[in-house]
């Protein structure tokens, strides 16, 4: 018994206006980098046709390698060191103690710094000489945390997590609290211990939340730039020169508008097929409501 | 069955309490104290003499202005998503068209665009919309790009009304817009509040936008502020810190009075 | 057929919408637009603390002109890139603010700039009335494009005389006496030079002057124009043993790149005496006087960079930025109330005005006012430096065209490091276009 269809059904027209919307100001813009990364181009005057220069350049250019392999590792290490601090976090703060919510309250705090401020901030924290570093030389050796690439970056991936952790706890203190409590009731009488249940309850449980936050988190790091742009500029050398920052670097500091938008391009390829898969593995794209099937 | 205090992540709790709190009590009071000072006392050091400056300063220095045109920003953005996002997120779920579902994967893929890949040609066109550092140029490029995960979340609440709900309303010959205005929105509340609370925050947080495409004290965000303090001012980090403080008032005022709405927007955004 | 209406109304809301949208962005747009193109000429500067002076002399300019001055500021950092992409757009000022050399040099290649020939044929004092080796740094292809509009920035070697003192050393006079001094102070536990490694640029100031002491300025004059063998000669690569030499020497300690200038770092460790010298343009004095009064009273210590023996440098020579200039649009529409807004930058007004905060202008009147100076035996040391200085180096990132700078600021930064030997280094500076 299907409804007869067109009847009470809103038409494309309801979609037109976000459509043009969105076309106008990202659609668009992107056409317009497919074009000019077949150009060469430094802002003054217009572009001239460059052919596959710019592609064939990029290929050869060890710096563009090492910035992909960069921002896959800050994303890689951004959802690994996350994920399970918010979990953790996020399961302990679903309870509804009284110390619970006060603490709770006070872990939110970074996320209502914007993440100029934050990089602003650890940046003075992080000072070798007058930050932290310099009252715990056990802990940070002589604090050259800048100028070494591991540790800048730790340091990228650790403000990040700083910042952002808040977040993907409340997604998992929300998940977590609409966890059926039969299903813990019943554990309890088989004589579980809480970490079976956290494993065999809670986790399970959490899986849909597991791949917002972890699209979330992807989204997030491949684009890192406000960061790096603030604590490490791209450094040591190009030590933490991530693609984001490389075709900022190319575009508005060298003025290779072609090049850098090839860059953008290949940035988009690849965060588009992560994206791709983890929609398709999510079952996003299916119309399909997460309330079938309960 | 009583439970026993559980230890561990009591102690997991205090440590994370730790990472948060440290830099937090470095920044208050760095703050309160001359540059002389904190240089002289260190991070950790209390203030000696207490003084109320570096905020004076800031404020004089043209944070006031710096507020006003991000709360402008950032209420325009919230403005523009929820006028154009909830009837597409409608046309989507309900739609029987082939199109809607065609937009929508269009929107999927949005999700993949980082605003860094289209920079250069935005720039370029908002500069040919004679729009370069004036706030509505950096208002839509940014409203565009919170849309999609808008569109992610609506979506989502909107499937969950039941087909029933639906069929129910359009037995009695409702209208596509009666639908919508008496049965979608109300049951989309939660999922509205995510998408101001997340279109909110993209607005706040606007780095890359206004970087490029703003350039006058008189159209300056708070980001912009904060960025620009470094080279303006080099040497004065409680200053510097003190702007910071100063940057966040504004949402740690939202979030003690609206800590509930604000929380249950952000939970949202992982729906279920 | 149903869907094709469906279709067409489709097309007139989204047409609606987006004209709503346009009309919206068309209000906004022009709103902002009139009146600044019309009687006005738009003057863009770099925006820091010698905005006050630029304010006052826009409002001197505004009392007798009928066209009126705009002042813009760009802060710091993002300066060279918000100009490269308005330059050519509507947004594009009349007058702006920049370093002369390669920081103009691909406007003058764009055909955006104004030859000031004829300005100067109307008023010779535009030209006559600078110090020529500061003139010359904006004159390119044999042509003026700029007139010198701040103060002369030579870099100088600052040392806490205090820390000095307790370790034995003097003012080094010559790199042997510098490298000697550099154990004493390592020896008493004090970082002998505090360096800013994280900004990169105030790396680059050690090459600029290890480079002139040992080859001349001739070297990077020939490199600057294209000429990359230059890079690999003897003399280069002497530079950089030397530079080799003092960083292994345990000169600048281990974190020098976690340390900024610009955020305090570096010229904290100099004030506190966590170190002893450092390599800095003279801006460094207003920064410490500003942060820290008692240590300039007190302990701050001034001097020119060693001599080199053996090398073919001459010890006065000097590096740094010769000054900034005011560069014209071709494409401006009151090039009379240019030339006139001009003419205030020999003024005794503006002498006096920048002497006041600090700076130090390159006029020839400049001699008769530097007992008003903020600090008048700064001043005086300074303008006698620039003025009996054989050559005056450009700042290498300002002389090459700013596309080259990303690569020169990593090449710097990563020999101090270790990252790349000599070998890497000079493929970096070979890659470099030329300007």
């Amino acid at each position: 018994m299907t409804p007869a269809t067109g009847v009470g059904r809103p038409g494309f027209a309801w979609a037109a206006p976000a459509a043009v919307f969105f076309g106008l100001f990202a659609l668009v813009p992107l056409l317009l980098v497919v074009v000019l990364s077949f150009t060469r181009w430094n802002g003054l005057g217009s572009p001239e046709f460059a052919g596959l220069e710019n592609w064939s350049k990029l290929l050869d250019d060890p710096v563009m390698v090492k910035s992909l392999w960069l921002s896959l590792v800050l994303t890689v290490l951004g959802v690994v060191v996350q994920t399970p601090i918010s979990i953790l976090l996020g399961v302990w703060a679903a309870g509804h103690q009284r110390n619970r919510a006060v603490l709770s309250a006070i872990y939110f705090v970074p996320l209502l710094l914007s993440i100029t401020a934050v990089s602003v901030l650890w940046r003075a924290v992080l000072d070798p000489n007058f930050g932290v570093p310099s009252q715990a030389t056990w802990l940070f050796g002589d604090g050259n945390l800048f100028g070494v690439q591991a540790s800048a970056l730790g340091v990228l991936v650790f403000v990040s997590t700083w910042q952002f952790t808040p977040l993907h706890t409340l997604l998992y203190q929300g998940a977590a609290r609409a966890v059926p409590q039969v299903l813990y009731q019943a554990a309890q009488i088989d004589g579980a211990g809480r970490v079976r249940q956290f494993f065999h309850i809670t986790l399970p449980q959490l899986r849909n939340t597991v791949v917002t936050s972890t699209i979330l988190m992807v989204v997030g790091g491949l684009t890192t730039f406000d960061t790096v742009l603030i604590l490490t500029q791209g450094g040591p050398g190009t030590d933490t020169t991530n693609s984001a920052y490389y075709m900022y670097q190319k575009a508005f500091k060298s003025f290779d508008f072609g090049t850098a938008s090839a860059i953008a391009l290949l940035l988009v390829l690849v965060a588009s097929l992560v994206s791709l898969v983890m929609v398709r593995l999510s079952g996003y794209d299916k119309m399909r409501s997460t309330m079938e099937g309960v | 069955m009583r439970k026993r205090p559980n230890y561990l992540a009591g102690f997991g709790s205090l440590v994370w309490l730790f990472v948060v709190g440290l830099p937090l009590y470095v920044m208050l009071v760095a703050t309160f104290q001359t540059r002389t000072e904190y240089a002289a006392n260190g991070p950790l050091g209390f203030p000696e003499n207490f003084t109320l400056d570096n905020y004076v300063n800031d404020l004089n220095d043209g944070f006031a202005q710096y507020f006003l045109n991000t709360v402008v920003v950032t209420v325009a953005v919230v403005g523009i998503v929820l006028l154009l996002v909830p009837p597409l997120a409608y046309a989507i779920v309900r739609s029987d068209g082939k199109a809607a579902g065609r937009v929508f994967r269009l929107f999927l893929l949005g999700l993949a665009i980082p605003s860094q890949a289209v920079i250069v040609p935005m720039f370029y066109l908002i500069n040919e919309a004679g729009l370069y550092d004036n706030l509505l140029g950096v208002i839509l490029p940014t409203a565009a790009f919170a849309m999609p995960v808008c569109a992610l979340i609506l979506t989502g609440v909107m499937r969950d009304i039941t087909s029933e709900l639906y069929e129910a309303m359009t037995v009695d010959g409702a209208s596509s817009w009666r639908i919508f205005l008496q049965l979608v929105l109300p049951l989309s509340k939660g999922g509205l509040s995510t998408v101001v609370v997340f279109s909110a925050l993209q607005a706040w947080n606007g780095f890359l936008f206004p970087l490029v495409l703003t350039q006058s004290s008189e159209n300056k965000v708070i980001t912009m502020g904060l960025y620009d303090f470094q080279t303006e001012h080099g040497v004065d980090i409680p200053g510097l810190l003190a702007a910071v403080v100063l940057s966040m008032l504004p949402i740690l005022f939202v979030y003690l009075f609206a800590r509930r709405a604000l929380v249950q927007g952000l939970m949202g955004v992982g729906g279920k | 057929m149903k869907r094709h209406i469906r279709l067409l109304r489709t097309a007139v809301v989204g047409g609606a919408s987006l004209a709503l949208t346009l009309s919206l962005a068309g209000c906004g747009g022009s709103g902002d637009g009139a009146g600044g193109d019309s009687d006005t000429i738009r003057v863009l500067v770099y925006g820091d603390a010698t905005n006050k002076v630029e304010k006052q002399l826009v409002d001197t300019f505004n009392k007798t002109s009928k066209v009126k001055a705009v002042l813009d500021t760009i802060p710091g950092a993002d300066y060279q890139s918000k100009l490269q992409t308005i330059i050519s757009g509507k947004q594009a000022p009349d007058v702006f603010f920049n370093w002369g050399g390669g920081s103009i040099k691909p406007f003058v290649d764009a055909g955006l700039l104004m030859p000031l020939d004829d300005f100067i044929a109307k008023d010779p004092k535009l030209k006559s009335d600078f110090l020529p080796s500061v003139f010359d740094t904006a004159v390119v292809d044999g042509k003026p494009y700029g007139v010198p509009m701040r103060g002369t920035q030579p870099v100088l070697l600052f040392s806490n005389e205090k820390v000095l003192e307790e370790a034995g050393v003097t003012a080094p006079r010559t790199w042997d006496e510098l490298l000697a001094a550099v154990k004493a102070l390592k020896a008493k536990g004090v970082t002998p030079i505090a360096l800013g490694g994280g900004d990169k640029w105030p790396t680059q100031m050690w090459f600029q002057y290890v480079y002139d002491r040992v080859a001349g300025p001739e070297l990077f004059a020939k490199a600057v124009k294209g000429d990359k063998d230059v890079w690999a000669s003897a003399d280069s690569r002497k530079a950089l043993g030397m530079l080799k030499e003092l960083i292994d020497a345990g000169a600048f300690g281990t974190n020098y790149d976690s340390v900024k200038f610009t955020d305090g770092g570096s010229p904290a460790l100099l004030a506190t005496g966590k170190a002893a010298f450092e390599l800095m343009g003279s801006w460094e004095y207003s920064t410490l006087q500003d942060a820290y009064p008692d240590f300039v009273k007190s302990d701050l210590g001034y001097g020119a960079f060693p001599a080199v023996t053996g090398g073919k440098g001459n010890g006065d020579n000097i590096a740094g930025n010769t000054n900034n200039f005011y560069s014209v649009l071709k494409s401006t529409e009151h090039p009379e109330a240019v030339a006139e807004f001009l003419k205030l930058m020999y003024s005794d007004e503006f002498v006096k005005a920048q002497l006041a905060i600090g700076n130090l202008p390159t006029t020839t009147n400049t001699p008769k006012f530097l007992d008003t100076a903020a600090n008048p035996e700064y001043s005086k040391y300074q303008y006698d430096l620039v003025k009996k200085a054989p050559a005056f180096q450009l700042s290498w990132d300002q002389a090459f065209p700013p596309a080259a700078t990303t690569t020169l600021h990593q090449a710097v930064q990563q020999f101090f490091n270790g990252q790349s030997d000599a070998d890497a280094f000079i493929a970096a500076m070979q890659s470099l276009p030329a300007a």
